[in-house]
């Protein structure tokens, strides 16, 4: 009886597994596998009285509790490093249950179950520690980058037979000194997690992980084997055999052995580091390859680069201005975005012609890669494809089984992007139609579409599958740079004449692509309708509402008068929304010459007016004007008004870790729209609208700039990228730290000193107005 | 001895089970399949809950509660993220942004 009612929890979880089959039905299935968990679990309540219930409920809800919480409130981009960490949890679980079972029992079991026990032991807590520190670099807390310690095989060595070691001898000693070597066995294995997890980085990600995956299960089954409970053997297995075919196809998608992707010895071939060696320098040199070739794997390095190049390509487009924007020739203030514009109309720029190509290809295919992760361009690349099917092109993906940093990387990236799973495809299906395809748009992916892997021998890759992206009759690629991928293999795609390249940063590129392009379609009468463009600036169009954006503040602050008519015409006034625009102006018109408050005032309305991504910086200072709801009030107008209202959280911006959490939460601000400083601050370059509410410290760019300050080296928000910052500090004193803010002082600041909710009152006063 | 063999036996038959469905699913899904079965790795929960059956000291009581704690955590943050996850595969019906879901 027990075991029908086994098989039927157990089918349950099969049924969940089942369901995965296609998209629509995995939630439900997810759903069914959790249920079925869920009866395994009543199940084990209801067979077995429990001792101590105080205490198994109390841990229940606390684990639960914090398992429910963090992954409700983790934000999408974390999602490897989370489930890295569940695993790791779980792996702990495994070698604490087995250490018990161990200790209890050791005597009475037979060796076979004890041998189980030891591995048990030995391989959760080999997942936890490992999984910890795929955690860590998949959170970019540590360097992706492959670390070889000096001697690094020894120690792997010693180790491991230290492990067996330590198992043989526990059969040969009484109970009560086996505990220790089992104590030991776990050490030694956490040890063994750790050395093997570091040196594996970059693009085999995905395989160390889908690894550890499998590693819990099996730490699950092991520790069934020695309870003797069927339940859990069965699940555990389930999930070894799932991260095992993972595991299998990331190894068999790179053209790899599991071998060697986890001895050291091809990161000997690829990079030249001497293994053997031993020396100091071993590292030095390791470290140096692997940094060369950085572009593919996610070192805070390319995140820096990623950074210039946000400036970097404004200023060759100032060369060429056309006389389609007087107004905004004459300002002075924001020569680089504007810059930035005005190069996309150049008829010989490369992103006039990538988006010729665009605008003839009947057929696109886009190749998302890891670039594309790493510079957060999934919303830019899906934006990019919806004016491109707006314009009946039939747009499709391509993705690369390796793509990223774990099975399905991509399709999660752009899943979070709204994009149709149906225009997912995969690999072997989408090959065959690269050739007919008018154009091909890689984002940050090079290995997988490099040729070098099916037409040279002996090289890392070589055999490798790869996407056929070269038999297209173009290749448009926003990759970095052009250097090699991850392999360290140059790719000729990069060379061909049908190739357009377009280096730097992926968001950037791809988001001037689609103004190129849209620019393109304007001159086609057909293609944007008179409607489309009155609506464009509620439809956060790119190319429209950065126009208002680069042309009003700059304009503003020379003299009010020749942008409100370019203004005008962008936005036309028809609805609520665009009358806010309209009043911005107005303010401007009105009351600019009366002093100078209210003229900051107007233009801080005007610029919040015609923002589409607005990030608020809150600090202690709006705790103390208490200024949160009116904050959420202005926020929610933005936002009906179709901007995107998101909060940058500063770690230690309050008096107590997450105090500005609490103070948002506390006027009912969407947690989703809080973010980590780690999230927001890559997000800070394309915002519109920074809006610092009693903030300073945090916001300090002296911090990263300049050297020997008490905030040196102290992480803080990078309000200072925005395009448009205002600051609604009591006044410009510095902050706790006493170092003046240089950000007070920039040209794109406008300041809004004084009580920090009577300044949001005024501004929320001056947008009703109308 | 038999005992033993039978629970082998029964990890190889639900391996080769997991083993063929799992290889049918796309690999679309692989990010929260791989979720999802870590979550199922969680399993371990029926282990550490079954530690409680029999009277332990209190060293063991200790592990076993943390035990308990990392396992819950691992079941219910992973069927919670996968759900989250799934949510987000939206197929021709495109979903409506979080901005107006923040306006309430």
């Amino acid at each position: 009886m027990n075991l029908i009612i086994d098989f039927l929890v157990i089918s349950g979880l099969i049924l969940g597994i089942w369901l995965f089959n296609a998209p629509r039905k995995a939630k439900f299935g997810n759903l069914t596998a959790a249920f079925a968990l869920f009866c395994a679990f009543a199940l084990i309540l209801y067979r077995h009285d429990i001792i101590g219930a105080g205490t198994v409920g109390i841990s229940l809800l606390l684990g639960a509790l914090a398992g429910y919480v963090v992954a409700r409130t983790v934000n999408m981009n974390q999602i490897p490093s989370m489930v890295a960490i569940q695993n790791g949890s779980g792996g702990a679980a495994a070698f604490l249950v087995s250490l018990v079972e161990l200790i209890r029992q050791g005597g009475s079991f037979g060796a076979i179950a004890v041998i189980s026990g030891i591995t048990g032991l030995a391989v959760g807590a080999f997942t936890f520690s490992g999984s910890m520190i795929a955690a860590a670099k998949l959170s970019n807390k540590m360097r992706q980058a492959p670390q070889v310690l000096p001697g690094h095989n020894y120690f792997v060595m010693i180790t491991v037979w230290g492990m067996l070691a330590a198992c043989v001898i526990s059969f040969h000693v009484p109970p009560d000194a086996a505990v220790y070597l089992y104590i030991l066995q776990i050490v030694l294995a956490s040890l063994l997690g750790i050395l093997f997890s570091i040196r594996i980085g970059g693009a085999d990600m995905p395989v160390l992980i889908s690894f550890l995956n499998s590693m819990t299960g099996m730490a699950a089954a092991l520790c069934g084997m020695v309870i003797g409970n069927r339940l859990l053997i069965a699940f555990g297995a389930v999930v070894a055999a799932s991260g095992y075919i993972l595991t299998y196809l990331m190894c068999k998608a790179m053209n790899r052995n599991l071998l060697k992707v986890f001895l050291p010895d091809p990161p000997k071939m690829r990079s030249g580091v001497s293994i053997r060696s031993g020396s100091a320098g071993t590292r030095a040199s390791g470290s140096a390859s692997t940094g060369t070739r950085a572009s593919g794997s996610a070192s805070a390095g390319t995140r820096a680069q990623g950074k210039d190049m946000t400036e970097t390509p404004a200023s060759p487009g100032l060369s060429g201005v056309p006389g389609q924007h007087p107004s905004s020739a004459m300002t002075s203030q924001a020569p680089k975005s504007l810059g930035r514009i005005e190069k996309d109309k150049t008829p010989g720029d490369p992103f006039a012609r990538a988006a010729q190509i665009l605008a003839e290809a009947q057929k696109v295919i886009v190749i998302p890669g890891y670039g594309m992760a790493i510079a957060q361009a999934q919303r830019e690349v899906t934006s990019l494809a919806g004016e491109l099917e707006g314009m009946g092109k039939d747009v499709k993906y391509a993705i690369h089984p390796v793509a990223g940093r774990m099975p399905g990387h991509m399709n999660v990236l752009l899943a979070e992007a709204d994009v149709d799973y149906d225009m997912l495809v995969e690999m072997d299906e989408i090959n065959p139609e690269f050739s007919s395809t008018g154009a091909v748009l890689v984002v940050g992916a090079c290995d997988v579409v490099n040729p070098s892997a099916i037409e040279v021998e002996g090289t890392p890759i070589s055999g490798m599958p790869i996407l056929m992206a070269h038999e297209a009759k173009n290749v448009i690629c926003c990759n970095f740079d052009e250097k090699p991928g991850y392999s360290g293999v140059e790719n000729p795609l990069y060379k061909k004449s049908r190739t357009l390249m377009l280096p730097g940063n992926a968001k950037e590129t791809v988001r001037k692509l689609t103004e190129a392009l849209l620019h393109a379609g304007k001159g086609d009468e057909d293609f944007i309708s008179p409607a489309d463009n009155g609506d464009s600036w509620v439809d956060n169009t790119p190319a429209h509402g950065d126009e208002a954006i680069m042309a009003g503040p700059g304009n503003n602050r020379l003299d009010g008068t020749p942008a409100h008519g370019d203004e005008a015409m962008v936005t036309p006034a028809g609805d609520g929304d665009q009358g806010m625009a309209g009043t911005g102006a107005d303010m401007v018109g009105t009351v600019a010459n009366e002093d100078g408050e209210i003229d900051n005032l107007g233009r801080a309305v005007q610029a919040l007016a015609k923002a589409k991504t607005v990030t608020v910086i809150p600090g202690y200072g709006m705790a103390l004007a208490k200024a949160q709801f009116k904050l959420l009030e202005l926020a929610s107008m933005l936002s009906e008004g179709g901007a995107s209202v998101k909060y940058a959280i500063h770690p230690v911006a309050g008096r107590m870790p997450g105090h500005m959490n609490v103070i948002l939460a506390e006027a009912e601000v969407d947690y989703d729209d809080l973010l980590e400083m780690d999230d927001a601050n890559p997000l800070f370059a394309d915002t519109d609208v920074a809006m610092i509410i009693g903030a300073c410290d945090v916001v300090n760019p002296a911090a990263i700039e300049i050297e020997g300050t008490p905030i040196s080296g102290m992480p803080i928000l990078m309000a200072h990228e925005a395009k448009q910052i205002i600051v609604c500090n009591f006044d410009e004193n510095p902050g706790y730290s006493g170092v003046p803010n240089p950000i007070y002082n920039n040209s794109r600041t406008i300041m809004l000193p004084g009580d920090a909710k009577a300044t949001l009152e005024e501004i929320l006063a001056a947008i009703k107005g109308n | 001895m038999t005992n033993l063999l039978l629970m082998l036996g029964f990890f190889i038959v639900s391996f080769l089970i997991g083993y063929l469905l799992i290889s049918r699913i796309p690999s679309l899904l692989h990010t929260p399949l791989m979720s999802m079965t870590n979550a199922v790795s969680g399993v371990t929960i029926l282990g550490a809950l079954l530690l409680f059956t029999v009277p332990g000291n209190g060293t063991e009581k200790l592990l076993g509660s943390m035990a308990i704690i990392a396992a819950a955590f691992n079941v219910v943050g992973g069927f919670t993220i996968t759900d989250r996850m799934l949510g987000m595969f939206k197929g021709k019906s495109k979903k409506s942004s979080a901005i107006t879901t923040q306006e309430s």
